[in-house]
């Protein structure tokens, strides 16, 4: 009970409550802290690619695009033996949160 | 609320904080007086914890990073200065932006740990209190594990396999060379820095004979293994870039590594006595003297860890990241360093200011240029397994692989390349 009082209020402190309210199974929302964590993996090769290079930059592209080639990856119809060993232990949750702090998100360096 | 409930609330209020704040992991309420990081070697496994924690905690640790060094000259990357293909400055970074990223640098070699007192000695004398600390003094060469090798006796034999005067005093007699002569490389027993480098390194001496058009000069690798990294794929290129031109010699060949004499240029073999105008010795390796020191190796000369979190398995304290560390099944690698070290840092930076953790995930990818455009590479993905950090799936490059695919290889390096310094130095 201390758990829910001290959960609830965090997220209404932090005024996300329509946010919160509008959550349901099927919109659940990425966890970005997640991908935040994840994301120092993909920042070795990709944190200071040029959209033109081999490694490509992946700040800001579509949530959309992200999970499709990150999954493209995992699946293996894509080719590059290192995405394909990145990839293959994502599951979809982690590509969600991946793509949603990559969306948004700017680069470190 | 259901536990599902409780959690979807935490990611969402996470997921909306990150619009609001460079850092999700800075903690609501500070304790008195920030807690104090202190990390020991500027290298991959060290400079990349300082900048992780710094970022990742948004200033709620104090930070602080010892290396003696102004300049960080990479080993990785090196063998391509080696053979001509990078110039000295460019696989040379300075400090400058750890600053920016939160981090405080001392230019002092650390001389001692009072694990006791939580302090860490600088040379001047002067004490640096720390409430976690991370060791990455990266190795020391044991020179004694080749009779008649020794300090002195790199700078006539060079080992280059730390980074600065070493590796440019071996271009220096590289490029000295003239037809006709010989390079002998004694290569390193296990485990050592860099499993492909020694004969990525070998790859370079034979591009550099190649480009001098040297056609009667010879290298012997004088290997105490029986097989090495990427060994099918590095043969395979050596015979097709540089036919005839260099001898690998596993134990059953040579009969054992008997000694070197540097006074006149001879290696010593249980089958024979080759007299080289060139010999690289890369001896055996074990963690830098501050970590043998403060007793957090075990007899094997490396400081073994907890799988989970890089935490010194000696003292809770403490966390040994790259080279220095008994990672299991990954490689001594720069990728290796940078990955371990993020893993610490989520660790130091989840303990130090009371936020999530989240479990342990390293990566290795290594690549290695035989030839121009022709790049081969090798990685895995690992997890804390058995007891050690354990590799869960991997690739090597193959025999056969088209131009294209191997010169992809190659620019794919020189992105990664630019990617880690960034992610290491700011």
């Amino acid at each position: 009970m201390t758990m829910r009082v001290r959960g609830a209020a965090l997220v209404l402190t932090a005024g996300f409550f329509v946010a919160a309210a509008a959550e349901t199974a099927a919109t659940r929302a990425a966890d970005i802290e997640l991908g935040r964590y994840l994301s120092s993996e993909c920042v070795t090769c990709h944190g200071a690619a040029k959209a033109h290079d081999t490694i490509p930059n992946i700040y800001g592209i579509s949530e959309t695009t992200f999970a499709e080639v990150v999954k493209a990856y995992r699946d293996k119809s894509l080719a590059n033996p290192v995405m394909q060993n990145i990839a293959g232990r994502l599951s979809d949750d982690d590509i969600a949160a991946l793509a949603a702090y990559f969306a948004t998100a700017e680069r470190q360096q | 609320m259901t536990d599902m409930t409780r959690r979807n609330f935490s990611r969402l209020a996470g997921a909306s904080l990150a619009t609001l704040s460079t850092s999700l992991f800075a903690p609501a309420v500070l304790g008195q007086g920030k807690p104090r990081l202190v990390v020991i070697g500027g290298g991959p496994g060290g400079a990349t914890v300082a900048r992780y924690v710094a970022k990742e905690s948004a200033g709620a640790v104090d930070v602080t990073l010892i290396e003696p060094l102004k300049q960080f000259t990479t080993c990785f990357f090196s063998n391509l200065y080696v053979g001509g293909f990078r110039d000295y400055n460019s696989i040379t970074h300075g400090y400058d932006k750890m600053q920016k990223s939160g981090v405080k640098m001392v230019h002092a070699m650390a001389a001692g740990i009072d694990r006791g007192k939580r302090e860490v000695t600088l040379a001047d004398g002067s004490k640096v209190g720390y409430d976690r600390l991370v060791v990455a003094p990266g190795i020391d060469i044991k020179f004694d594990s080749v009779p008649g090798y020794s300090e002195a006796a790199a700078e006539v034999m060079p080992h280059a396999w730390k980074p600065g005067a070493q590796t440019q005093l071996l271009v220096k007699k590289l490029n000295a060379l003239e037809d006709g002569d010989l390079i002998v490389m004694v290569a390193p027993p296990n485990p050592y820095r860099c499993p492909p480098g020694p004969y990525e390194r070998v790859s370079m001496f034979a591009h550099v004979l190649k480009t001098k058009g040297h056609t009667k000069s010879k290298i012997i690798v004088l290997d105490p293994k029986p097989t090495f990294s990427k060994q099918g794929v590095f043969m395979e290129g050596w015979e097709k870039h540089y036919p005839g031109v260099i001898e690998w010699q596993d134990p059953k060949v040579h009969g054992g590594i008997k000694g070197v004499n540097p006074a006149t240029g001879e290696v010593i073999t249980d089958f024979a006595t080759y007299k080289a105008r060139l010999v690289n010795v890369i001896p055996a390796q074990m963690a830098g003297k501050i970590a043998r020191d403060a007793g957090l190796t075990n007899q094997s000369g490396f400081c073994p860890i907890d799988a989970v979190s890089m935490k010194s398995t000696v003292d809770p304290n403490i966390f040994v990241t790259g080279d220095a560390s008994i990672a299991g099944d990954m490689p001594k690698s720069a990728f290796a360093a940078n990955s371990q070290a993020k893993v610490a840092a989520m660790t130091i930076r989840a303990e130090l200011t009371k936020s999530r953790a989240f479990p342990a995930r390293y990566a290795n990818t290594c690549w290695s240029l035989i030839a121009p455009d022709d790049d081969i590479k090798v990685g895995a993905a690992y997890e804390p397994g058995d007891g050690k950090i354990k590799q869960t799936s991997g690739f090597v490059s193959q025999r056969g692989e088209s131009a294209d695919l191997r010169k992809q290889n190659y620019k794919e390096s020189v992105d990664w390349y630019n990617g880690i310094v960034a992610d290491v130095f700011g």
